[in-house]
C-alpha cells in the first residue's frame, strides 16, 4: 500500500474541533446570562408543559424494524451472490433458490402471525364496516 | 457438489427441512401434538439417514464440514438426545397455554447447530454452528415467559454466552492472523511443524477459543452461569443444555485440539489441566452445599465435564474414544434425570428441592426407580454405565500418565457419594405414612415412559457389557489428520 | 506512515477490551447489549485487517457471516429484553436478581 499523506486528517480534525468548540465558547460568552427557575424547563411557546414527553410506542414498530434488519441481511447475501453469479453457475442459482425459499417461508409465517398488520384485526373489521355503509348510502342517494 | 456430497449431508438437510416444514405448518394450523410429531419425524428420518451418510464417510464437504465416522458417532448421539428432549417437552409444554409450536422450531435449529459443530472442519462452520445453537437456546431458556425466573435466566445466559462467543471469535481471528487459513487441518499442520515455540498469536488465539468453548462446557472458571440457568429454564431445555449443547462442543474441541501433543505444549497443557482439576474439585464440593435438585445436577455436571477434560488431555488413541463413551453414559443418565424432574413438576413451579422428592418411591415407584438408575450411573456405581465410563477415562489417563489429575478424579468422584446418596435416601424414606413431598400426579405418557425406560435399560446394558459399544466407538473415533 | 498488522491489532484489541469491560461493568441491560455488539464488531475489524495482511479473502467472507449472525442475535436479544421490561418495568441489571447464584 503506498504511503498516503497523513497531515490532511490532522488539519481536518483541528478544523472540526475549532468550529465546534468556537461555537460553544462564543455562545456562552455572548449569550444571555439568566439563571432562573424557568430557564431549565423545555420551551413550548411560553405554555407550561402538561405531561412528560415520553410516549409509549406500540410494539409493532419494533417488529417492523427487526424484520427489516433480517431481510436486509438476506439482501446482503443476494448482492454477494449476484456479483459471483457467472462463476457459480446453475448450482449456485439453486443454492440461492433454497436460501430465498427458507426466508420466504419465514415471511409466510410472519404474515400469518399478523406481524405485518399495521392495524389490528378488530380495527380492520370496523373500517371495512364503515366503508361498506358509506358505499351503500352513496348508492341510495344516487338511485332516486 | 456431487450426489455423494448430498448423501453425506442428509442428516443436516433433514433437520433443516423439518424446521422449515414445522414453521410453515404452524402458520396455518396450530396443534402442539402435530408440531411435536413433525419434529420427531424429522429427527428420526435424520437418524435413519445416518447409515447412508456412513457409506460415504469420510467425506469432506470442502472447506466447511468433514463428515467422517467421528462426526457420525456424535451426530447419532446428538440426534438421540434431541429426540428424548422433544418427547419430554411435548408433555411439559401441554401444561402451558401459550404459542408452543415455535419451541419445536427452535429445538430443531439448535440441534442443527449442534450437528454442524460435530462435523465442523473450518472456523466459519465452528462459529456458525455455535451461534445457531446458542441463539435458539437464548429463546428456549426464556420460553415460558410467564415465569419470571425464566426471563432472568434467559437474559443472563444471553449476556454470558454472547460474551464468550465474542471471545471465541477474537481467538479465531488471532489464529487466522497466525496461520493465514481457517481450516482445522492448517492448524494441525502448523502445530505439528513447530513443536516448540508456537507463535504468540496462535497460543493466545487457542486460549481464547478454549475459553469460549469452556463456557459452553461449564467448567471452572466459566461455570457461574450453570446453576442459575439450570434452575430458571424449563426442565426439557435444561436437559438439552446439559447434554446436546455440551456434547457437540466436546466433539468440536476434540477435533480442534487433536493435533496438540499434550507433552510438548506445556503452557497450554498446564492451563487445560488446571481447568480440569479445578472443575472436578469445585463441581463436587459446591454440589455438597446445595438443596435444589437441579442445582445439584448443575454442579455435578461441572464435575463431569472436568472428568471428560481429563480424557481430552490424555489424547492419543484412547482419549477421544474414552471421552465419547463417557458422553454416551452422561447423556443417558442426565436425560433420564431431567426428564423425570420435568415430568414431576406441577404447573405453578418446578419440583426442585430434595424435600419435594421425599418418599417418591412410595408414591410413584417407577419414577423413583428411573431416577435412582440415573443417579447411580452419574455416581459411577458398578453395574451401571457411569462406572464403565469412569473406568475407561481412568484407563486413558493412566496410559497418558496424567497421575495428579487421576488422583483428583478419584477423590472428587467419591465426594459425589454424599450428595447423590442424599437424593436416593430422600426418595426411599417416609415409609408407610403419607409422605410430604410435592410432585405432580399425572402418570407418564406412553412415549415418555418408553424413552425413559429405554435409556435406563441402555445404562444397565452398557454397565454390564460395555465391549461392543466401546469397540465401535474406538474404531470410529480415530481422528485421521 | 505504513499501517502494519500491529495497528490493526491495537485498534481492534482496544475496542474489544472496551466492549468487554462494558459488558462486565455496566448496569443498564441495553448498554451491556451494545457493548456485546461492540466486541463482535472489534473481532470483525480484526478479521478484515488480518485478511488484508494474509492476502486471502477468507477473513472478509467470515465477516459477512458474522454480520448476519450478529443481526440475528440482536433480534433475539432485544426481544428477550423487551419481554423482561414488560414484566419488571426496569432495565437495570441489579434489580434482576431473583436467581441467587
Amino acid at each position: 500500500m503506498p504511503d498516503a499523506p497523513y497531515w490532511p486528517f490532522l488539519v481536518y480534525a483541528t478544523l472540526v474541533l475549532t468550529v465546534a468548540g468556537g461555537i460553544l465558547v462564543l455562545s456562552s460568552l455572548l449569550g444571555p446570562r439568566h439563571q432562573e427557575r424557568v430557564t431549565g424547563e423545555p420551551y413550548e411557546s411560553g405554555v407550561p408543559p402538561t405531561a412528560t414527553a415520553r410516549l409509549r410506542l406500540s410494539v409493532k414498530f419494533f417488529l417492523i424494524a427487526i424484520l427489516f434488519v433480517i431481510f436486509d441481511l438476506e439482501l446482503v447475501f443476494l448482492f454477494a451472490w449476484a456479483i459471483a453469479i457467472h462463476e457459480l453457475g446453475w448450482p449456485g442459482f439453486w443454492g440461492m433458490v433454497v436460501f430465498v425459499f427458507i426466508l420466504a417461508a419465514a415471511l409466510v409465517y410472519e404474515w400469518r402471525m399478523g406481524s405485518l398488520d399495521w392495524t389490528e384485526r378488530s380495527a380492520q373489521a370496523r373500517l371495512r364496516e364503515r366503508r361498506e355503509a358509506f358505499a351503500k348510502r352513496q348508492q341510495e342517494n344516487a338511485a332516486p | 457438489m456431487t450426489a455423494a456430497d448430498f448423501q453425506a449431508l442428509l442428516p443436516f438437510m433433514c433437520v433443516a427441512a423439518a424446521a422449515v416444514i414445522v414453521m410453515l405448518v404452524i402458520s396455518f394450523y396450530r396443534n402442539q401434538t402435530l408440531s411435536a410429531i413433525l419434529t420427531l419425524a424429522g429427527l428420526l428420518v435424520a437418524l435413519a439417514s445416518l447409515p447412508i451418510a456412513w457409506s460415504h464417510a469420510p467425506r469432506a464437504i470442502p472447506p466447511l464440514l468433514r463428515v467422517d465416522s467421528f462426526a457420525l458417532v456424535h451426530l447419532a448421539l446428538l440426534l438421540v438426545g434431541t429426540v428424548a428432549v422433544t418427547v419430554f417437552s411435548q408433555r411439559y409444554l401441554e401444561k402451558y397455554r401459550m404459542e408452543r409450536g415455535e419451541f419445536y422450531i427452535l429445538l430443531l435449529l439448535s440441534a442443527l447447530g449442534a450437528l454442524i459443530l460435530a462435523a465442523a472442519d473450518h472456523f466459519v462452520a465452528f462459529f456458525l454452528g455455535l451461534e445457531l445453537l446458542s441463539v435458539s437456546l437464548y429463546v428456549m431458556v426464556g420460553y415460558i415467559f410467564v415465569k419470571e425466573k425464566a426471563l432472568e435466566a434467559a437474559v443472563k445466559y444471553l449476556f454470558l454466552a454472547g460474551l464468550t462467543s465474542a471471545l471465541l471469535l477474537f481467538g479465531l481471528a488471532l489464529i487466522y492472523a497466525a496461520l493465514g487459513s481457517m481450516e482445522f487441518s492448517a492448524l494441525a499442520a502448523a502445530v505439528a511443524g513447530a513443536p516448540d515455540g508456537l507463535s504468540p498469536f496462535l497460543v493466545a488465539g487457542m486460549l481464547l477459543v478454549f475459553a469460549g468453548a469452556a463456557f459452553k462446557l461449564s467448567v471452572v472458571p466459566f461455570h457461574l452461569w450453570t446453576p442459575d440457568i439450570y434452575q430458571g429454564a424449563p426442565a426439557p431445555v435444561t436437559a438439552f443444555l446439559a447434554t446436546v449443547s455440551k456434547g457437540c462442543v466436546v466433539a468440536v474441541l476434540l477435533r480442534f485440539f487433536a493435533p496438540l501433543d499434550p507433552a510438548s505444549q506445556t503452557g497450554l497443557f498446564s492451563a487445560l489441566a488446571a481447568v480440569a482439576g479445578a472443575s472436578m474439585i469445585v463441581g463436587n464440593l459446591l454440589a455438597l452445599l446445595q438443596d435444589n435438585l437441579k442445582r445439584i445436577l448443575a454442579y455435578s455436571s461441572i464435575a463431569h465435564f472436568g472428568y471428560i477434560l481429563v480424557a481430552f488431555l490424555a489424547g492419543g488413541e484412547n482419549g477421544p474414544a474414552a471421552a465419547t463413551f463417557y458422553l454416551v453414559t452422561y447423556f443417558a443418565a442426565t436425560l433420564i434425570a431431567f426428564g423425570v424432574i420435568g415430568y414431576l413438576s406441577p404447573t405453578d413451579q418446578e419440583a426442585d428441592t430434595v424435600a419435594d422428592y421425599r418418599g417418591l418411591f412410595w408414591r410413584r415407584p417407577g419414577s423413583a426407580a428411573l431416577l435412582s438408575i440415573a443417579i447411580f450411573s452419574l455416581l459411577g456405581l458398578p453395574l451401571t454405565a457411569g462406572f464403565m465410563g469412569k473406568f475407561f477415562l481412568v484407563a486413558a489417563g493412566a496410559a497418558a500418565g496424567l497421575w495428579p489429575l487421576l488422583i483428583i478424579l478419584t477423590v472428587s468422584a467419591t465426594l459425589g457419594i454424599f450428595y447423590y446418596l442424599r437424593i436416593i435416601i430422600a426418595m426411599y424414606s417416609g415409609e408407610g405414612r403419607k409422605s410430604e413431598g410435592r410432585t405432580a400426579d399425572a402418570p407418564f405418557a406412553p412415549t415418555s415412559a418408553t424413552v425413559l425406560v429405554l435409556l435406563a435399560v441402555l445404562l444397565i446394558v452398557i454397565g454390564i457389557a460395555p465391549e461392543p459399544l466401546l469397540a465401535f466407538i474406538q474404531a470410529a473415533t480415530t481422528l485421521a489428520p | 506512515m505504513t499501517i502494519g498488522i500491529e495497528h490493526i491489532l491495537a485498534v481492534s484489541g482496544l475496542l474489544f477490551v472496551i466492549g468487554f469491560f462494558g459488558v462486565l461493568l455496566r448496569r443498564n441491560t441495553l448498554v451491556v447489549f451494545m457493548s456485546l455488539e461492540l466486541m463482535l464488531n472489534a473481532a470483525m475489524l480484526a478479521l478484515v485487517g488480518f485478511s488484508f495482511f494474509n492476502a486471502t479473502m477468507e477473513g472478509n467472507v467470515f465477516v459477512l457471516f458474522i454480520i448476519a449472525v450478529a443481526a440475528a442475535e440482536v433480534a433475539v436479544g432485544l426481544a428477550i429484553i423487551v419481554a423482561l421490561f414488560r414484566r419488571r418495568h426496569t432495565v437495570q441489571l441489579e434489580e434482576l436478581v431473583s436467581l441467587k447464584g
